[in-house]
């Protein structure tokens, strides 16, 4: 079975990037997006094996709205969603709590940027059972 | 502008007003046994009586009246309010005029007692009112005496007090009641004039107050902005670091890696600063707790494992202690949670290796004590009411951790104190400190903003 595909929705470029390199060194095939309406595209596009995605672009909930347009369509509710957040304290939500509510945060993981790549690449291999 | 009482501090005063008047009849109904079977004064005793009760009822009735307006802690408009007072004032007027013509007329000299009511009336009510109230006043006492003067009403004489018919003396009369008249204006004007001052520097006060609450919620807000944009830039650099130290990008010879850890290490704790901040600020905008009955067991249980890791690595026996007694705790248990840890995290850092570090609870009858023992470096006593304020670090802590945030402290103090608690450091009599925190057993809201007064 070849790598799995991994779609990163992030308006941060930077971030994107150094995500990027550490999927890539792992072999995925990493596709980019910078905001949720591409990444609405890729998605019915390329079919992804799992999406991460940031939750405040360029307003302040298009992840959390991208997460359920997601998990609401039969085509896509499989893939998995991995948010990530810079600014989990400004919202004062509890997101560790909540990922994996299906009514309000239907992903199946968190996690807080800065993401230490080990950190990330175990995060992604459980959700991609490939551990 | 004329400064008015807010309504609330006029229900209070007219709570005031009616115990004021349970005294006054009290004084009433005494006197008039003293002057009557003491000094043998002799006037109607039987009439004062009935007025007592008269004013006893009217007493009642009124303190009826203000609870209805009070009930369930709602608040009377201001109209209502003033309209209830300026009715007591009227009708104490009223009954003191009646008062005094049963006992003498113009020749008792209780008729100062007017000027209690201008004061009263002029430090409650707007300008307008007191100079009504001054006008009724002399109307109602001036006819009384006229009436009487003109025998038109009967003369109830002090006998035994006042020889001569003073109430007919026209000089005596005119006199008096020209005195009267310019004492009530004049009480009237001075007291309003100082009360209107003194209300418009209160609502100054006030005003001011708010302007301060309001620039330091712009303050937080901006905080927030500013730290959220800076820690998403920490970030990305931290992400961009991690994956060039760890080698993903190929191979760092020494010098290298190392100046990348040294960024590594700075911007890990640039990132702590700024989520603690973040967090701070956070807390002191949000408006309320999100409170429950939480087992202190579980808490325990999670602030210890998630400094467990840190302890072992410097060899200190980490150990707790709860009171049987202490069930459950009220509050927001991520919050007491994270005091905790702050305090546990804390301690085993200026706690030198194979030192100790204890989390105790107890309970005094009020509140639950929750306690963390170190056998640290302890806290300079001058620096001991310090160490709460943001961004302070002690002296000695600093030469031993030059880099923290200065805020974990505070964030505990803000955690205890919006549950209603108190906290405090003490160093220990063998070394090491101890930090304390209070949580209230009962499930008050201290946290929330008292209604103003």
């Amino acid at each position: 079975m070849g790598k799995a595909r991994i779609l990163i929705v992030d308006d941060d470029p930077d971030i994107t990037e150094a995500m990027k390199i550490v999927l890539e060194n792992e072999g995925y095939n990493v596709l980019q997006a910078k905001d949720g309406q591409e990444g609405m595209g890729k998605i019915k596009d390329e079919r992804p094996d799992l999406v991460i995605m940031d939750v405040m672009m360029n307003t302040l909930s298009e992840g959390f709205v991208l997460s359920r347009e997601l998990k609401s369509d039969p085509r896509y509710k499989h893939i998995p969603i991995l948010m990530v957040t810079a600014v989990k304290e400004r919202t004062g939500i509890d997101f560790e709590g909540a990922a994996g509510d299906d009514t309000w945060l239907p992903v199946e993981g968190f996690l807080n940027k800065p993401i230490k790549p080990e950190v990330l690449l175990s995060k992604i291999k459980s959700l991609l059972h490939e551990q | 502008m004329e400064g008015l009482l807010q309504s609330t501090s006029l229900v209070k005063r007219a709570y005031w007003l009616v115990r004021l008047r349970w005294a006054a009849i009290g004084v009433l109904m005494m006197s008039t046994l003293v002057a009557s079977r003491v000094f043998y004064v002799l006037l109607p005793a039987h009439k004062l009586y009935i007025m007592s009760g008269v004013l006893v009822i009217y007493n009642f009735l009124l303190y009826d009246l203000l609870n209805y307006f009070t009930w369930g802690g709602k608040s009377p408009s201001h109209k209502t309010i003033s309209r209830i007072i300026t009715f007591q004032i009227s009708a104490d007027l009223l009954i003191l005029t009646a008062i005094l013509h049963y006992s003498g007329g113009i020749e008792n000299p209780c008729f100062f007692y007017f000027v209690f009511h201008m004061i009263i009336v002029s430090i409650l009510l707007t300008r307008g009112q007191s100079y009504l109230q001054a006008t009724l006043a002399f109307l109602l006492f001036g006819s009384m005496v006229w009436l009487e003067f003109r025998g038109i009403i009967p003369h109830y004489k002090l006998l035994g007090f006042i020889s001569h018919d003073l109430y007919r003396d026209e000089l005596f009369v005119f006199v008096t009641l020209g005195i009267f008249l310019t004492t009530l204006y004049l009480v009237v004007y001075m007291t309003t004039s100082i009360s209107f001052q003194l209300r418009e520097r209160q609502e100054d006060y006030e005003q001011a107050n708010m302007q301060l609450k309001e620039k330091d919620r712009i303050k937080n807000e901006y905080v927030l902005r500013l730290t959220h944009d800076v820690k998403s830039h920490l970030a990305a650099i931290q992400s961009c670091l991690d994956i060039v130290s760890n080698g993903m990008t190929g191979q760092l010879n020494e010098k290298q890696s190392d100046l990348i850890e040294r960024a590594c290490r700075r911007t890990s704790k640039c990132v702590a600063f700024t989520t603690a901040l973040l967090k701070l600020t956070k807390m002191k905008m949000s408006g309320r707790l999100d409170k429950s009955m939480v087992p202190l067991k579980n808490i325990f249980f999670n602030t210890i494992a998630a400094v467990e890791d840190k302890a072992a690595a410097k060899s200190i026996n980490l150990g707790y202690e709860m009171s049987p007694a202490i069930d459950e705790i009220y509050g927001e248990a991520v919050l007491i949670e994270e005091a905790i840890i702050n305090l546990l995290l804390n301690a085993i850092k200026y706690t030198p290796e194979n030192g100790t570090v204890k989390l105790t609870a107890s309970d005094n009858n009020k509140d639950i004590i929750i306690q963390v023992r170190d056998t640290g470096i302890g806290v300079p006593e001058d620096e001991i009411d310090k160490i709460f304020d943001e961004f302070y670090r002690a002296s000695n802590a600093r030469k031993i951790e030059r880099d923290s945030t200065g805020l974990g402290l505070s964030i505990v103090k803000q955690v205890i104190e919006r549950h209603g608690g108190r906290v405090w450091a003490q160093n220990n009599p063998d070394g090491g400190s101890t930090f304390s925190f209070t949580l209230p057993k009962t499930a008050i809201n201290p946290g929330e903003p008292p209604s103003t007064v």
